[in-house]
């Protein structure tokens, strides 16, 4: 497997807190859109900030084994160099914008990280079309909807053209429209620029269509890792991880465990009337 | 006609030093000028809001300066002195995007990187903090509290609408320090933002400048 960040018996606890991950043994593969999903205060964004090495390296705190970004350990590595290999939003994205405008907003990284001016501005043209915000590099940041500044937000990850992009719950405090547009944006950034994503969400239902791989933290531990075909069983046998799994993942697989037979991964739910209509379920299932 | 953010500082702080060294009448000209500045930039309430805000201030101070037993004369010229004075920034605020003057600060004044990067986040946060306040003001409110009776007991009152409010601004600057940390935030930071060049207009201005601010050895020499 072609790993794009490696965690290898990892341990890791604040200051004066308990252990907060533990024996984390986690690989993401190249262009995966891997969603990690745990109940609260399971690790998952401390795993993330793990990932993009603010855990230790900012935060502080104890810790033992490695964390290897592209192939190399994020010791000794300044966030900020992490950061344009390997970009974070976090949870609250609000308060991660940092300029006057979303022009200044999105060339900001690439600004301190010494690309010239005219480059900059090439880069963040091409961002913010990315996102679905062509053209607003003058627009101030309160003149820009909730919606489109978490669009911002994304952009200005993707201007430094990291390989891998790390999302904390960014559809946390979105309607349905809102997050399923979001990740429609996210898929196509996806299959265009070969990003991988790692995405925390609760709420599986919205990023369904275009998952590859599953993560499951449950007390600062993996407790299941791999393709969603793989682990998604594994996931549904813990009593504790199973109502986070989409509804349709919970019917198959409750499915399964009553009648014996295997079932595709449904991604939506008229994948799932077909295939049951098709397995002489009969016409009254409805999607 | 737009002047460069270092003409733009080295005015305001001539204006500053000006109302010291300049006569009453030529106070009074400036006073003029800036007000007609202000309402050519922008004539709107808000504007006309700053300007009177800044009229009952310094109309404050007058009368302090007369409790104090000050004379008339010597209390209204304080009071011109500190309007012009205060106009002079509003005038400046008014003309220059407060990034540019920051970057001016950084590269013109060799103020640090983070001070002057306080000047943005600061006017960055205000619609947010606003916004923080009216949220947490709302659910104070629906857990009984209420802002009245007198003004201490409003203040005191209030202690329950501050405390949450603060206690966000600080999770929001936690976030804030590390996104910055992330995006590399540093000496570079204005170092390569587009340049912006002194033209012949910010020459001129800093001439007059210059030559209104050795008007007392001007005086001299001319009277002599």
């Amino acid at each position: 497997m072609n790993s794009v960040v490696t965690v290898s018996d990892f341990y890791f606890k604040y200051l004066r807190s308990d252990l907060v991950l533990k024996n984390i043994n986690l690989e993401i593969e190249k262009g995966s859109f891997t969603v990690i999903i745990g109940p609260s205060g399971a690790g998952k964004t401390t795993l993330c900030k793990a990932m993009t090495g603010i855990v230790p390296y900012y935060s502080g705190g104890d810790y033992a084994g490695d964390v290897k970004v592209l192939g190399e350990t994020t010791k000794g590595k300044k966030v900020s160099d992490l950061a344009m290999k390997v970009g974070l939003m976090l949870e609250d994205y609000e308060s991660q914008l940092v300029s006057l405008t979303a022009g200044e907003e999105v060339a900001f990284s690439l600004l301190n990280h010494g690309f010239p001016p005219e480059e900059a501005d090439e880069r963040t043209r091409l961002a913010l079309a990315d996102v679905g915000l062509p053209g607003r590099e003058s627009y101030q940041l309160d003149e820009l909807s909730g919606g489109q500044r978490q669009r911002l937000a994304l952009a200005s990850l993707l201007a430094v053209h990291p390989e891998i992009i790390v999302l904390d719950e960014p559809v946390s405090a979105m309607d349905p429209d809102g997050a399923e547009s979001l990740y429609k944006l996210l898929d196509k950034i996806h299959k265009e620029h070969g990003t991988t994503f790692i995405v925390v969400e609760h709420r599986v239902e919205f990023v369904l269509p275009y998952l590859t791989d599953l993560v499951a933290v449950k007390n600062g531990e993996i407790a299941a890792q791999g393709k969603c075909e793989d682990v998604v069983s594994k996931i549904y046998e813990d009593a504790e991880l199973r109502p986070l799994l989409p509804d349709l993942w919970q019917v198959k697989c409750n499915l399964e465990e009553k009648t014996g037979r295997r079932f595709a991964l449904w991604r939506s739910s008229n994948e799932a009337v077909k295939e049951l209509e098709q397995n002489g379920f009969g016409k009254g299932v409805r999607a | 006609m737009e002047l460069n953010a270092f003409t733009w500082i080295i005015v305001t702080l001539a204006v500053t030093a000006w109302v010291f060294i300049l006569p009453l009448q030529a106070v009074a000209t400036i006073l003029v000028l800036q007000l007609v500045l202000l309402l050519y930039i922008k004539r709107s309430k808000t504007m006309l809001a700053a300007i009177g805000g800044l009229g009952v201030f310094t109309g404050l101070m007058i009368l302090l300066q007369l409790l104090f037993g000050s004379s008339l004369s010597v209390s209204l010229f304080g009071g011109l002195r500190m309007l012009v004075m205060t106009l002079a920034f509003l005038c400046m605020l008014a003309t220059t995007r407060i990034q540019s003057i920051a970057k001016a600060l950084v590269d013109r004044f060799h103020l640090p990187v983070e001070y002057a990067f306080m000047l943005t986040t600061a006017l960055r946060f205000v619609p947010n903090f606003l916004e923080d306040s009216a949220i947490t003001l709302d659910a104070q409110s629906c857990r009984g509290y209420s802002n009245r009776g007198n003004a201490l007991k409003r203040l005191l009152s209030y202690v329950v609408v501050i405390r949450p409010l603060v206690m966000r601004a600080v999770a929001k600057s936690e976030t804030l320090a590390l996104s910055m940390e992330l995006r590399g935030f540093g000496a570079n930071t204005y170092k390569n933002m587009p340049k912006e060049k002194l033209t012949a207009v910010d020459f001129a201005v800093l001439a007059i400048v210059v030559v209104l601010s050795t008007y007392p050895f001007w005086k001299k020499v001319l009277l002599t």
